[in-house]
């Protein structure tokens, strides 16, 4: 006669306690998560305008910039922009005779994470010749990515440039056809473009851009 | 939505990630030190808690994307990919006590810790991914920075290391 094993009384029953305290456990940490989720959700909103300004644009949007290919908008005239700083300085973009180097930077980016030591070292190293203005446009500006707000970042890297801050859509970087940050153009002083490029440069881009805007093209 | 309330959300979150990591660091330990043995320690309860990292893991990154409004990015829906089949997967084995189901899990688990480490990669050296940010979506910036250097693809390498080192303690096989 074959005998067979017992399960030990009370073994069974064990491991659906276990299994039924996992599950338990799953749904109420699931619960957590949705209330916590749920206490995100109905919070007002706050300090919604900190790190946007409310520029103003005149003129034809250049068309977005295509990386790895030539510009399609090479000699077309750059709209003019008047904006501000966040301290309310007034910071414009228009043809007053001066050859212009705008870059557009986004305080979650790495890549101006990393430009933007650089370009302020070589402008502290003088190297920025005084016939050519260098412009700066906060954009892309998000509270909820790291590094925010945008001016808070810039004044601990130092940076001299003037900053005009960009609104919730981005509308100066659009109308410069912005496709990637940091992203740089080159104007005359008649505010034609001479060049867009976008990523990092480093000096000898730098000096590059530099040498385009005083040769006016 | 307030910061803090996002801010209480991200710590809660990355609290949970730790936790997780110390103890698969220390089933790791546990299996070196006990050898085959250590298989046992937890017995059917391995496939469980396996479920619930996938399942939080899941939940947690939807409501990154569905509540918060974070886009995933292209490497967030690799990882996605991977992690959301694992709450179900995992679930049914768990249920029905497969062993086996360690055999359909585990490569999941593998493939996302893959793309999530080489996402943390991109995000230390955003050069491997070209030179400038997509002003809308590019991998190599932080959606999040817990602890100085925990973002969303550390979690969800955690989520998928987790996993792994319980399946390899599930040794359940179908009664």
């Amino acid at each position: 006669m074959t005998q067979t094993k017992k399960p030990k009384p009370g073994a069974s029953n064990a491991k659906s306690k276990s299994t039924l305290w996992w599950i338990v456990g799953g749904v109420v940490g699931l619960g957590l998560i949705v209330a916590l989720a749920a206490s995100i959700a109905t919070e007002p909103e706050v300090d919604a305008a900190i790190g946007f300004g409310t520029p103003t644009v005149e003129g034809d949007t250049l068309p977005v910039y295509a990386a790895g290919s030539e510009d399609v908008a090479l000699g077309l005239t750059a709209p003019s922009v008047t904006g501000a700083d966040w301290n309310g300085t007034p910071v414009t973009i228009e043809p007053d005779g001066t050859p212009k180097i705008v870059i557009f930077l986004a305080h979650w980016c790495p890549h101006c994470q990393a430009e933007v030591p650089v370009l302020q070292e070589w402008v502290d190293a003088g190297n920025l010749p005084d016939d050519v203005e260098l412009i700066s446009v906060a954009t892309s500006t998000d509270r909820l990515r790291p590094n925010w707000p945008p001016q808070d970042w810039l004044e601990e890297e130092g940076w001299t440039a003037p900053v005009i801050m960009d609104d919730e859509i981005g509308t100066v970087a659009g109308n410069y056809g912005m496709s990637g940050t940091p992203f740089y153009v080159v104007l005359d002083g008649e505010s034609k473009n001479l060049g867009r490029l976008s990523g990092q440069i480093g000096t000898d881009g730098f000096n590059a851009l530099v040498a385009l805007a005083q040769s006016g093209g | 939505m307030s910061a803090q309330s996002i801010l209480f959300y991200n710590n809660f979150v990355a609290i949970l990630t730790v936790v997780a990591l110390v103890a698969a660091v220390g089933l790791v330990v546990y299996r070196l030190v006990k050898g085959p043995d250590a298989a046992t320690l937890l017995g059917n309860s391995a496939i469980w808690m396996a479920w619930i990292v996938a399942l939080v893991a899941t939940v947690g990154s939807l409501i990154y994307s569905e509540v918060i409004h974070f886009v995933p990015c292209r490497l967030c829906w690799f990882q996605r990919i991977a992690m959301y089949p694992l709450a179900v997967i995992l679930l049914v084995g768990a249920i029905r006590r497969e062993a086996v189901v360690k055999y359909y899990a585990l490569p999941l688990a593998l493939i996302g810790l893959a793309v999530s480490i080489y996402h943390n990669l991109v995000q230390f050296y955003p050069r491997l991914e070209g030179g400038s940010c997509d002003p809308l979506n590019p991998c190599s910036a932080r959606s999040i920075e817990m602890f100085g250097f925990m973002d969303l693809p550390f979690m969800a390498g955690a989520g998928f290391i987790v996993i792994a080192v319980l399946l390899t303690f599930y040794t359940k096989a179908k009664e």
